[in-house]
């Protein structure tokens, strides 16, 4: 496994609260899904292929445009909303890119946003998966890896 | 006494950029379903984004970065994904799921050989919902290529830039 799961607990956390100021700690439970969830992937390619991957539900996305850009909530526009998670994705997976083999590149990040979605990696497979909670909100971070064809 | 403001300047797309994705769109539905595709005027993507029912998406990075998605509404996707199978695939299914994800690696990885470059495209992510909106960094602008088939229409959003 290139990411441990602890690994990816703390380099989450770390990236949260020095760029959010907000607390964020393990959680029990199944990967968290609902109608108002975003997502944010950044793909990996090189050396090691892959994607991590952020989900989180749209009012923690919310509150984190509005620390992020210092607007209130009144002013939050749905594109800080997603620029914002997206730029979260891109420093976690930078964090993620360095642990892994080098040389990677990493991919500007997408941002899916909508009422009931689901994501799906052909031909890859989840390594690491963490679920974390802040301030009550769920926030999940995925680990996936393309998988190598049979030779 | 009034002060002039200069008008905002419209994003600027590299027109080299896109031509190798409608040259590999033809030839890929050509080639893989037998399939004659009339591609439309592209139009610069504004917000907010249109809502789709199922997306590929394929990001880009080394010498281009970027991302392009190819975003079907529900009954087109399944008569395409049906000719692309040679059967009937149940929607939302990760066959399903998995059939659209190769047919968008098929498209950008043909209009990526004749983009120039050093470029790595990633494994293409598939989102399955309806009315899901894909967002991309604000700074990189987003042409929308319609494209109309016998089967149904689909678009190509292509939002990526030479680093």
């Amino acid at each position: 496994m290139p990411v441990q799961e602890q690994e990816m607990q703390q380099l989450t956390a770390m990236v949260w609260e020095s760029i959010l100021s907000l607390p964020v700690e393990p959680r029990a439970g199944e990967p968290n899904s609902g109608p108002s969830m975003m997502s944010a992937c950044v793909h990996i390619t090189g050396a090691w292929q892959g994607a991590v991957s952020i989900s989180c539900d749209a009012d923690l996305a919310a509150r984190a445009a509005g620390i992020m850009f210092a607007l209130d909530a009144a002013s939050t526009g749905k594109s800080d909303v997603q620029d914002a998670l997206g730029e979260l994705a891109n420093m976690i997976g930078g964090n993620v890119k360095a642990l892994l083999p080098e040389p990677c590149q990493l991919s500007l990040p997408s941002v899916v946003d909508g009422a009931e979605y689901s994501v799906r990696i052909p031909r890859s497979r989840v390594v690491t998966r963490v679920a974390m909670s802040c301030e009550g909100s769920p926030l999940d971070v995925v680990l996936i890896e393309k998988e190598t064809p049979l030779q | 006494m009034s002060t002039a403001t200069a008008p905002a300047k419209p994003p600027q797309i590299n027109p080299k950029l896109i031509i190798p994705f409608v040259t590999s769109v033809r030839s890929v539905l050509q080639t893989m379903l037998g399939l004659e595709s009339k591609i439309g005027t592209p139009t610069i993507k504004q917000k907010p984004g249109t809502e789709y029912d199922y997306s590929g998406i394929i990001s880009f990075s080394g010498n281009i970065v970027g991302a392009v998605v190819v975003s079907f509404q529900r009954e087109a996707a399944a008569k395409i994904v049906e000719a692309f199978v040679g059967s009937p695939v149940e929607p939302d299914t990760s066959d399903f799921a998995d059939a659209l994800g190769e047919l968008t690696n098929m498209i950008v990885g043909a209009a990526k050989k004749d983009l120039g470059g050093v470029a790595n495209i990633s494994v293409p992510t598939v989102i399955m919902g309806h009315g899901h909106i894909v967002a991309r960094p604000s700074d990189i602008p987003c042409l929308v290529v319609p494209c109309t088939t016998d089967l149904g229409g689909f678009a190509i959003e292509i939002s990526i830039k030479t680093a």
